[in-house]
């Protein structure tokens, strides 16, 4: 429960530092929750890479959604990519190892109280 | 340790991060572009967009609305003037900025700054041809006129008040994608534009070329082969149409000695694109079904995306125009109003001449004139380079203009020796001012008033008003020139090569309602010799105006359909007299399909026949095969036209190159003949390998983005014609936009062109004319009368405006 509702505050969170902030904002987001989480690399990990990639996917699907696929073909075209679908996978791939990442190295700078 | 791993992974965050903040080679930033909040994505404009709106410009002087119909044409209505152009302004560069922003880059030679250094060259190119110094000269005169430099401030005010609105998220798509931001615009960036015309139109070097074909042909083959006019050319101006007597005495030419100086071939080092064409013709109402005269216009340019031209009607006071705009400047270019129309084609009279500088030995300073030494005027050019130290330059101008080839000039082109440029583009020319009061010409006497202020590029305007006048008029700033001045490249040390006196344009050649009920220009040469001023022309062809003359000479009872017919015409009068010819040459030789399909073509270009593809490209290698061995090293593009070849070919007068002395002369050309026809079936085998053979296909012509970006750009469309053909839809060249009016009491009017109102690839308005265009399909263009309200059931949204 715990880590839905973490994954749900980075990806709220995410979105708004992404309105006032640039792109990478999100990574600082997940550091800053990891480092007042006390959870496993691994776990942190994934709270990183799902908030998000979360964030990532839903916004990249309204946007597509709306737009039918114009954009996102075009841009699959430009990447040498198969279609659409790829190209949203290469945009929440991103922003989910972005994510993970910084959540990763906030779990593993977090201070130890007990030790 | 595990610390020690939290630090290790968060300076490995950090490195990815900063890797996808910064461009990686020629890929963009990564995490900018693909962040679905504010990069690339932010463009996926919603197909069901609402673009109704409310605005608030506390600089407008009053209300103003805009209506956006179903293809997305906004159509401005306000009451004060200045307010149009506001939101003229406004709303191109809501649609178009970022090729705005490009095209007046490309003119300054700014490129490098925004995509590295692959366009260095291209921008020292710019720089030495003088387009800053142009830009600079016309901006004097667009602002020292009241009438423009309020038409442009308010314009330019308009563009910034969207520029300024703009957060990254806005951005137009390519500037996410290249990495830079808008700057804002000003009245020199509209200047630019006006250059970057006149430089596309009247670009042309032939003088180098000519100079060249001088110093290797006999004097009576160089005529010949490129005659000044054409046999039985079919001029702009009719023949026989009666001259003024002119106002200035026509100069005598000086010695040859003194005029032109001599190169050799090592000289040389020149190539050029390919020439751009138009069409244009007007009926009187005499020919027309309706009674009433109608006008047609194809401007052939380079087919872009986002296109040059952008559909807007503007209503102001004593203004309601409609037609196409070209974002970046104020008003209407192409298009008609409620009393008159116009449409244009580039005229091609040289407007722009070399000089061959004689230095001065050991002194960079200067150079020799009249048996002076004077001053260079140096500019000096700073080029900035996006990732790079800035590269400076300096163009050192003579009196004659800058010189454009000189030998620290690294991006080539044309003689390998110090040429000096005198360019009509240089002057301090107003054409805004022409495009204002065209915009408001309620008659032919405000219509001609209106383009003496057209100086550069030179154009063939065609006029039909709603009272049945028609016209067309050689439009442009000339110089009063000796026989053949300019034609090659001058001495630039002897005062007797200057320009003299400008020819008063009311002294242009027009024709006016002639008896033939007719005008067109499609590029041929102006008048017949009758004409008393000199001059000599930069790329004229008849092939087109040939077939035009044709078709509207039988034309009776004309109707608006006929004139879309016309120009969609694939008809090649040039394969209809070659290639029985060339059948005929070796006819016994030659066999196969593509001979069978050929036999039984009925010579038009369309979009899937393989005929078509085997006489293009049988002609193309034969044609190139004539000349080959004579004009070697002369690039393909200045081979003798193809109509001169074809009635050379025909009359029996062609000369023969390299010819085996046992060889017959009827033997010489089958071989050629045979020679060019097995490497067209080689080429022909390739293409069914790659797509097909069918013509569309062979040609591929492509309507490409700015960047070239083939995932941007719309190729092998499927479309006829060739630049034989009245439709001259070439690889990267065609009909640019298509308008055919009837000038009727209710106006009638239709128009299209390859592109979109849009100029973000991620809008469905991006390119949604261009398959409608290449099918040959027209809109009919929306023109709603001058008043506060409508109610047409095609506008779709609506903007209202108020200060």
């Amino acid at each position: 429960m715990r880590f839905i509702l973490s994954v749900l505050a980075i990806a709220l969170l995410s979105a708004l530092a992404a309105l006032y902030l640039p792109w990478w904002s999100c990574a600082a987001v997940c550091f800053l929750v990891s480092l007042f989480l006390e959870q496993g690399g691994g776990r942190a990990f994934m709270m990183g890479f799902l908030g998000v990639g979360l964030l990532w996917l839903i916004a990249a699907m309204l946007h597509d959604t709306a737009n039918a696929h114009i954009l996102s073909t075009r841009m699959a075209a430009l990447f040498k990519l198969p279609g659409y679908k790829s190209f949203m996978a290469v945009t929440v791939l991103i922003g989910g190892l972005v994510g993970g990442l910084a959540s990763w190295s906030g779990a593993l700078l977090r201070p130890r109280l007990n030790s | 340790m595990r610390k020690f791993f939290g630090y290790l992974l968060l300076f490995l965050t950090t490195v990815l991060v900063y890797i996808l903040d910064h461009p990686l080679g020629a890929l963009p930033a990564i995490g900018r572009l693909v962040d679905p909040i504010n990069g690339c994505w932010a463009n996926a404009e919603p197909v069901k967009e609402n673009f109704s709106g409310d605005f608030k410009f506390p600089v407008l002087k009053g209300v103003a609305t805009v209506w956006f119909d179903n293809r997305l044409v906004p159509h401005i209505h306000a009451n004060d003037e200045q307010d149009l152009y506001f939101l003229e302004g406004y709303i191109h560069a809501k649609f178009r900025l970022w090729q705005m922003d490009m095209e007046t880059r490309a003119a300054a030679g700014r490129v490098s700054e925004v995509a590295g250094e692959k366009a260095l060259k291209f921008d020292i190119k710019q720089r030495y041809k003088g387009m800053g110094f142009a830009a600079e000269n016309s901006l004097k005169a667009m602002e020292s006129d009241p009438r423009t430099r309020r038409m442009m401030d308010a314009y330019t005010a308009g563009v910034n008040a969207y520029i300024s609105s703009l957060k990254y998220r806005d951005y137009p798509f390519e500037y996410k994608l290249m990495g830079f931001a808008p700057e804002p615009w000003t009245n020199m960036k509209i200047s630019l534009l006006l250059k970057y015309m006149a430089d596309d139109l009247t670009g042309s070097t032939n003088d180098i070329a000519y100079t060249y074909l001088r110093d290797i042909l006999p004097k009576s083959e160089l005529e010949l082969l490129y005659p000044d006019r054409i046999e039985g050319a079919t001029p702009v101006v009719p023949s026989g149409t009666a001259f003024d007597k002119p106002s200035l005495t026509v100069p005598v030419a000086p010695p040859d000695s003194v005029a032109f100086p001599h190169f050799i071939p090592a000289d040389f080092g020149e190539r050029r694109e390919d020439g751009k064409g138009s069409n244009n013709w007007v009926l009187s109402g005499a020919k027309t079904a309706s009674g009433a005269a109608i006008l047609c216009d194809d401007p052939h340019l380079g087919l872009n995306l986002p296109s040059l031209w952008y559909e807007v009607q503007l209503q102001g006071p004593g203004t309601n125009v409609y037609g196409a705009s070209l974002p970046g400047a104020p008003g209407i270019i192409i298009g008609f109003n409620d009393s008159v129309s116009w449409g244009v084609t580039n005229n091609y009279r040289d407007v722009k001449d070399f000089y061959l500088i004689k230095e001065v030995a050991d002194n960079k300073n200067k150079y020799w004139f009249a048996g002076k030494q004077l001053d260079y005027t140096k500019r000096v050019e700073v080029i900035r380079v996006k990732g790079k130290p800035d590269v400076t330059d300096t163009v050192n101008y003579t009196l004659h203009g800058p010189v454009t080839y000189a030998a620290q000039n690294s991006a080539g082109g044309g003689l390998r020796k110090p040429l000096a440029m005198c360019w009509m583009g240089h002057r301090a020319t107003n054409e805004m001012l022409a495009i204002y009061n065209l915009n408001k010409a309620r008659n032919y006497n405000e219509f001609v008033d209106a383009i003496l202020n057209f100086q550069c590029p030179a154009q063939n305007f065609a006029f039909a008003d709603r009272m049945g006048n028609i016209a067309i008029w050689g439009q442009g700033q000339f110089v009063n020139k000796w026989k053949d001045q300019g034609k090659y490249v001058m001495n630039g040390s002897d005062s007797a090569t200057l320009w003299g006196d400008l020819i008063p344009m009311r002294e242009n050649p027009h024709a006016v309602n002639p008896a033939q009920g007719y005008l067109c220009s499609a590029n041929q040469v102006t008048t017949d010799s009758t004409y008393p001023y000199n001059y000599n022309g930069a790329g004229w062809v008849n092939i087109r105006a040939w077939r035009i003359n044709q078709a509207l000479s039988g034309m009776q009872k004309a109707t608006v359909k006929d004139m879309m017919d016309l120009q969609q015409d694939t008809y090649s009068l040039l394969a209809s007299k070659v290639l029985p010819y060339m059948l005929e040459l070796d006819g016994a030789d030659l066999k196969g399909d593509y001979v069978a399909a050929m036999k039984k073509w009925d010579y038009r270009l369309t979009a899937d026949s393989k005929a078509a593809s085997a006489f293009q490209l049988w002609w193309t290698n034969f044609s190139s095969d004539i000349w080959k061995d004579k004009l070697k090293g002369v690039p393909n593009y200045f081979m003798p036209l193809q109509e001169q070849t074809m009635q050379l070919l025909l009359q029996d007068r062609l000369p023969m190159y390299g010819v085996d002395e046992t060889q017959s002369r009827h033997d010489y050309f089958a071989d050629k003949v045979d020679k060019s026809y097995t490497r067209a079936l080689d080429s022909l085998f390739v293409m069914e390998q790659k797509g097909g053979a069918d013509w569309f296909n062979v040609k591929n012509t492509t309507v490409a983005h700015l960047t070239k970006l083939p995932a941007l750009s719309y190729d092998h469309l499927k479309i006829g014609g060739w630049g034989n053909t009245v439709n001259a839809a070439k690889g990267e060249h065609g009909p640019s936009w298509r308008m055919v009016v009837q000038m009727g009491k209710e106006i009638e009017a239709y128009g299209v062109y390859p592109g979109g109102q849009s100029g973000n690839p991620g809008s469905p308005y991006y390119g949604s004319f261009v398959e409608d265009w290449a099918a040959g399909k027209y809109y009919r263009l929306l023109f709603l009368p001058n008043a506060n309200k409508q109610n047409d059931t095609a506008i779709k949204y609506t903007w209202r405006v108020q200060p």
